[in-house]
């Protein structure tokens, strides 16, 4: 077999599998103009390294770290800028407050959940729900509340809902409704004017967190559903 | 880039830590590659962490558009480059040259003892510098950040083949370049 300059390159990065490297070390033992440019590349590697990692082993800069820390620290500040006519949300925090728990194991199968390529999507009555509902026109005792309609900043649109067993922010993607964020209803604070209860705290967050603009009011949300959840995409 | 779904035990892992808490985090855990990444894209360390900080605001925006489970490394560092590119063709518009070269030749006397390393540090800045930004690109992937060929061809939506010849003649163009003196 003949070893190409591509080849030697690929087995000095670790990208041959085992027959292939060894071959090619074969190759090497008995060609010198593979020992030197063999020689040559381990050289420039070395050479890189040298001058690029010490990077690593630099302090983040100051203005660097303060882009990442303010975002967390904006967080009570963006909770507060909930609108609260629209979100409803008595948001005692609850301390078993449970973000994205493993569904599976919790919710009863062939319910209100199912996954569509590995993801935790909407099935059953919940997914008629985020189909059809419309906040702006639910009965008091539904099974399932829908709360916020909004649009995602790449167009698709998203809903947060409060079903008998859990709370969530689902999107659409590809026909379903993702679930983004869930929380189980035990963590659900319960609310004494609204039977269904609201949506948990992390959920509101993610939702605001994931809004393009404002909510929708009523007649973008019919607008929307009649039109299928297409969204810009 | 491929984007895979989240797994349910992805989504188990978030639920010990506010979610966003968890993406901040995670990229300050990055900012040191991110560093060295546009270390071997940018002209300077100031330029570097200019791009850097471009980068971070623009995935900070984004951030519905990483999906949980993959992975925000190559998320992150596509961004940067894809920042890089953009300054890069600003630049070219604004018709800015590089005068590196001229300025080092001015160092005298107070930096004699730190010349020679100076020097070291230059040839490879110089060295990357003179490459085709399509083949400074695979180097800084590849050979700097320890891409896989698959890994960062995917990263910037070239077929494998033309990575591994980019990578070819970049790496054979420095060999060329740094051991010429």
């Amino acid at each position: 077999m003949t070893v190409d300059t591509t080849m030697l390159h690929a087995y000095l990065d670790g990208e041959l599998d085992t027959d292939a490297a060894r071959e090619v070390e074969a190759a090497i033992a008995n060609d010198a103009v593979l020992r030197t440019e063999c020689a040559a590349q381990r050289r420039l590697r070395d050479r890189l390294n040298a001058h690029f990692d010490p990077a690593l082993d630099e302090p983040v800069p100051a203005p660097l770290q303060a882009l990442l820390e303010t975002k967390v620290v904006d967080l009570a500040a963006a909770r507060k800028r909930l609108r609260p006519r629209l979100w409803l949300m008595p948001v005692a925090m609850a301390a078993s407050l449970v973000f994205g728990i493993a569904l599976g194991q919790v919710l009863p199968a062939g319910g209100e959940f199912g996954t569509s390529d590995g993801a935790l999507v909407a099935r059953g009555p919940l997914a008629e729900a985020l189909d059809t509902q419309l906040a702006s026109a639910q009965p008091d005792d539904a099974a399932t509340r829908i709360g916020v309609s909004f649009a995602r900043v790449d167009g698709t649109l998203c809903r947060t809902f409060v079903s008998s067993t859990a709370s969530g922010l689902a999107c659409q993607e590809a026909g379903n409704w993702r679930m983004i964020a869930t929380a189980a209803a035990s963590a659900i604070p319960r609310s004494d004017f609204r039977r269904a209860g609201t949506e948990a705290p992390m959920v509101l967050q993610a939702a605001q967190d994931m809004m393009a603009g404002e909510p929708f009011d009523a007649a973008a949300e019919r607008r929307a559903r009649d039109a299928g959840w297409r969204g810009r995409r | 880039m491929k984007r895979a779904g989240p797994s349910v035990s992805s989504l188990t892992a978030r639920s010990e830590h506010h979610p966003l808490q968890v993406f901040e985090r995670d990229l300050l855990a990055l900012v040191p590659r991110l560093r060295r990444f546009a270390r071997s894209l940018a002209r300077d360390a100031a330029d570097a962490d200019d791009l850097v900080q471009a980068s971070l605001e623009r995935a900070l925006k984004a951030r519905d558009q990483w999906t949980p489970g993959t992975r925000l490394d190559a998320w992150m560092m596509r961004i940067v480059r894809n920042n890089w590119i953009d300054e890069a063709r600003a630049r070219a518009r604004r018709g800015r040259t590089f005068v590196e070269e001229e300025a080092g030749a001015s160092i005298s006397s107070d930096a004699h003892n730190d010349i020679e390393r100076r020097a070291e540090l230059r040839d490879v800045d110089r060295a990357m510098a003179a490459l085709p930004d399509e083949q400074r690109e695979v180097i800084a992937l590849v050979l700097v950040e320890g891409f896989a060929y698959r890994e960062a061809a995917d990263m910037l939506d070239i077929p494998i083949g033309t990575l591994t010849s980019r990578l070819t003649r970049g790496r054979q163009a420095l060999v060329r370049m740094l051991e010429a003196a």
